[in-house]
C-alpha cells in the first residue's frame, strides 16, 4: 500500500511538471498571437526571408529598420551577416530567421518554417524572398529577388532590379524600373509599365508553357523566350531599342503605335504567316542561306523548282539568284516607293511534312528599333494601336 | 440388288475398287433406280470437280517404280559396304589379338606406353580447360570494341527525333559472362527479324549537341539523386513542362536534320535544348530547397 502511494505521488509530480513546461511554451507561442521583431538596418540593406510554406508580403517604407511579424511563427530572429562585425552600426546584411513549432527545437534548420510572414524594409533595400508553397507580394523596394515553386509572385514599384522565378505559379510585375529577369515554367508572366533606370538595364523573360504578356515595357533591350506560349507585347518601342522574341509554338503578337519605326528580322516557319498592319519595306540585302544538300539537288530540276528555301520578294534578289528564289505570288514594288505588304504571303513548299524556315528582313519607317523574331511554329502579327 | 446404294459403295464403284460381279450388279441397279442414279451423278460431278482442282498436283511426278528400284539398290549398296567393314574389323581384331599375345618384356613396354598416354591425356584436359581464360587475358581489348550502329541518313527517311526525346547512347560492349570472362563468339540470330529488338540506336549528333546532352544528363541525375522525393505538385509541373520541351526538341531536331546546312534551323534546336537546361536548373534548385543563396 505504501509503495502504491509513493508511486502515485511520484506520477502526480511528474505530470504537474510536464504540464507546467507545456504552459511555459504556450506563453511563448500561443496560436494566433503575433510575433514581431525589428532591427535597425542600413538604408540599402540586403534582407533575406525564407520559409518552407506560407505567404510572404514585403513592403518598403521610409524607416531604416526591418520589422517582421507573423501569426504562425513561434519565434523570429535576425542573423547579421555583415562583413564588418561592428554591431553598433546598422546592419547591412540580415537574414530573417522564422521558426515555428517544428523548427524551433533546431534553429539550424533554415527555411523550413510554415508561416505567413509580413515584413517592412527600407525603400532602398534589396530583399531576397523565398517560399515553397505560397504567394509572394513585394512592393516599394529597390531590388527584389523572389522565388516560389507553386505560388504566384507579384512585384510592384521596384526601382533597381527584379529577379523572380516560379515553377508553376504566375508572375506579375508592374510600375517598376531597372534590370528585370523573370522566369516561370508553367505559369504566365505579365508585365506592365516597366522602364530602365540605366542604359544597361536589360529586360529578360522566359517561360516553358506559360504565356508572356508585356505592356509598356520601355527597356532598351527586351528578350522574351517561350517554348509553347504566346508572346504579346504592346506599347511604344524604345528608340534604338533591341527586341528579341523566340518561341517554338504559339503566336507572337506585337501591338505598336502607328508611327512605330523598326527593322524586322524574322525567322518563321513557312507554314505560318507574318501578318502586318504596318508598311514593311523589304531590304535588298536579305540573302537566303545555302540550300541544304539533301533537299536541293542541282541535278534534279524538279527539286530545284520545289526548293523550300526562303523566297525573297525583292526583285533584286530574284535577279541575283534566279535558280534558288521562287517568284513571289504578287510582284513587290520598288523599296523607294514605300509599299504596304500586309499580310506577307509566301509560296508554300510542295514537299509535305518537310520543315522549311523562311527569313524576312524588312523595315518600317526609319528603322529605329530592331525587332528580331524566331518563331519555329507560330504566326507573327504586327498590329497597330 | 433392290436396296439403294450407300455413298461408300458408290464411291468404291467409281474408284474401281469392287469386284467384277459387284460392279455389274451396281451398274444394273443404277440403270433401274432413279434415286441411286441421281446420287451417282452427284458423286460423279463432285469427283470431277475435285479432279479438276487437283489436276496440277496430279501432274507432278511422283515416286515411280524405277525410283523405288534406285532406293532399293542404294540400300543394298550400303548393306554391302557395312558387310565389308565388318570383314575388315574382323581382320583388325585378328591383328590386335596377335599383338595382345605377348610375353613379359612386351607387357612392360606396353605398360610404360599406357602411362605416357595417360599423362598426355591429363595434360591435354588441363590445357583445354584453361584456354578460354587465357584468351581473355591475352586479348583484353577484344570485348571492349564498341558496336555503334549508325542511324540511317536523313535521305533514307529516318526520323528518330520525331519519335521521342533524344537519348545519348553509350557505345555498346560485347556481352560478358557474370564471372567476367568474355565469350569467344557471339550468338547470331538467323531468324527473319534479325534486327535487335531493344538495342537503342545512337543518333548522329550535331556539333555542340553533345555538351547540351551531357549537361542535361548531369542535371537529370542531380534531380533524381535527391534524398527527398519530389512533391507531387512539383512533379506534375515538372513532367508537364518537360514533355513540352522534349516535344520541342524533337521537332526542332527533326527540322535541323532535314536542313543540315541551315544554321538557323540548328539554332532553334539549341534554343529548345537551352529551355530544357533552364527548366532542369529550376527544378534542381527547387528540389534542393534553394536556400538563401549566400
Amino acid at each position: 500500500m505504501k509503495l502504491f502511494a509513493v508511486c502515485a505521488v511520484a506520477g502526480l509530480i511528474l505530470s504537474l511538471a510536464g504540464a507546467t513546461l507545456a504552459h511555459d511554451d504556450k506563453t511563448k507561442t500561443q496560436p494566433g498571437e503575433k510575433v514581431e521583431r525589428s532591427l535597425p538596418v542600413d538604408v540599402e540593406a540586403v534582407v533575406t526571408l525564407c520559409v518552407a510554406s506560407g505567404t510572404l508580403k514585403v513592403r518598403g517604407w521610409d524607416k531604416n529598420e526591418v520589422r517582421v511579424r507573423s501569426l504562425d511563427a513561434t519565434q523570429i530572429d535576425f542573423r547579421r551577416i555583415d562583413k564588418t562585425k561592428d554591431t553598433s552600426k546598422p546592419a547591412s546584411r540580415v537574414d530573417v530567421m522564422v521558426l515555428n513549432k517544428e523548427t524551433s527545437t533546431n534553429p539550424r534548420i533554415d527555411c523550413q518554417a510554415i508561416a505567413d510572414v509580413e515584413m517592412e524594409v527600407p525603400s532602398g533595400a534589396t530583399v531576397q524572398v523565398q517560399t515553397r508553397d505560397g504567394d509572394i507580394a513585394i512592393a516599394g523596394v529597390a531590388g527584389a529577388y523572389a522565388g516560389s515553386q507553386n505560388g504566384d509572385i507579384t512585384i510592384e514599384r521596384a526601382t533597381k532590379l527584379v529577379e523572380a522565378g516560379s515553377v508553376g505559379g504566375s508572375i506579375l510585375l508592374k510600375d517598376s524600373s531597372g534590370r528585370v529577369n523573370l522566369s516561370s515554367a508553367g505559369g504566365g508572366v505579365e508585365v506592365m509599365n516597366v522602364r530602365a533606370s540605366t542604359d544597361e538595364d536589360t529586360f529578360e523573360v522566359g517561360t516553358v508553357s506559360g504565356d508572356i504578356q508585356l505592356e509598356r515595357v520601355s527597356n532598351a533591350k527586351v528578350t522574351a523566350k517561350t517554348v509553347n506560349g504566346t508572346v504579346t507585347m504592346s506599347g511604344p518601342l524604345a528608340k534604338s531599342g533591341s527586341y528579341g522574341f523566340t518561341n517554338m509554338a504559339g503566336d507572337i503578337v506585337l501591338a505598336m503605335p502607328h508611327d512605330a519605326s523598326f527593322q524586322l528580322n524574322a525567322k518563321v516557319s513557312e507554314k505560318h504567316d507574318i501578318v502586318s498592319d504596318f508598311a514593311l519595306k523589304y531590304l535588298s540585302d536579305a540573302t537566303p542561306p545555302p540550300p541544304p544538300p539533301g533537299v536541293l539537288k542541282p541535278k534534279s530540276p524538279e527539286m530545284k523548282s520545289k526548293s523550300p528555301e526562303m523566297k525573297s520578294k525583292s526583285p533584286e534578289d530574284k535577279s541575283k539568284a534566279p535558280t534558288k528564289v521562287t517568284p513571289a505570288p504578287k510582284p513587290m514594288p520598288a523599296p523607294k516607293a514605300g509599299p504596304v505588304i500586309a499580310p506577307i504571303t509566301v509560296e508554300k513548299s510542295s514537299m509535305p511534312g518537310h520543315y522549311v524556315l523562311r527569313r524576312v528582313t524588312a523595315i518600317c519607317g526609319s528603322g529605329d528599333a530592331t525587332i528580331s523574331i524566331a518563331s519555329f511554329g507560330g504566326t507573327v502579327r504586327l498590329k497597330k494601336i | 440388288m433392290t436396296r439403294c446404294l450407300d455413298e461408300a459403295k458408290l464411291q468404291s464403284y467409281f474408284d474401281g475398287e469392287l469386284s467384277l460381279d459387284m460392279m455389274e450388279s451396281i451398274t444394273s441397279h443404277l440403270a433401274s433406280c432413279v434415286t441411286c442414279a441421281a446420287a451417282a451423278r452427284e458423286l460423279e460431278e463432285e469427283s470431277a470437280l475435285v479432279m479438276a482442282a487437283l489436276a496440277a498436283e496430279f501432274e507432278t511426278s511422283v515416286p515411280t517404280e524405277s525410283l523405288r528400284q534406285r532406293i532399293d539398290a542404294a540400300v543394298l549398296g550400303e548393306r554391302l559396304a557395312v558387310a565389308e567393314a565388318t570383314q575388315k574389323t574382323t581382320g583388325l581384331a585378328a591383328f590386335f589379338s596377335g599383338l595382345l599375345n605377348f610375353g613379359t618384356q612386351r607387357s612392360l613396354g606396353y605398360a610404360s606406353l599406357a602411362v605416357v598416354i595417360a599423362l598426355a591425356a591429363i595434360l591435354a584436359v588441363v590445357k583445354l580447360r584453361s584456354t578460354p581464360q587465357e584468351l581473355a587475358v591475352k586479348n583484353p581489348e577484344q570485348g571492349k570494341t564498341p558496336i555503334v550502329v549508325e542511324s540511317p541518313s536523313p535521305e533514307k527517311g529516318s526520323n528518330p527525333a520525331a519519335t521521342g526525346p533524344v537519348a545519348v547512347v553509350e557505345p555498346q560492349k560485347t556481352t560478358e559472362n557474370p564471372n567476367g570472362t568474355k565469350p569467344r563468339y557471339q550468338p547470331v540470330n538467323f531468324t527473319a527479324n534479325a534486327a535487335p529488338k531493344a538495342t537503342p540506336v545512337p543518333v548522329k549528333l550535331f556539333p555542340g549537341e553533345r555538351s547540351y546532352l551531357q549537361t542535361i544528363a548531369k542535371l537529370d541525375s542531380t534531380i533524381k539523386s535527391g534524398k527527398k522525393g519530389m512533391r507531387p505538385a512539383l512533379q506534375v509541373e515538372y513532367e508537364r513542362n518537360l514533355a513540352v520541351v522534349d516535344r520541342a526538341i524533337a521537332a526542332t531536331r527533326n527540322a535541323a536534320k532535314s536542313n543540315p546546312n541551315d544554321p538557323d534551323a540548328a539554332d532553334f534546336m539549341f534554343a529548345a535544348y537551352q529551355s530544357k537546361v533552364d527548366l532542369l536548373n529550376t527544378i534542381a534548385d527547387a528540389r534542393l530547397g534553394g536556400g538563401r543563396g549566400h
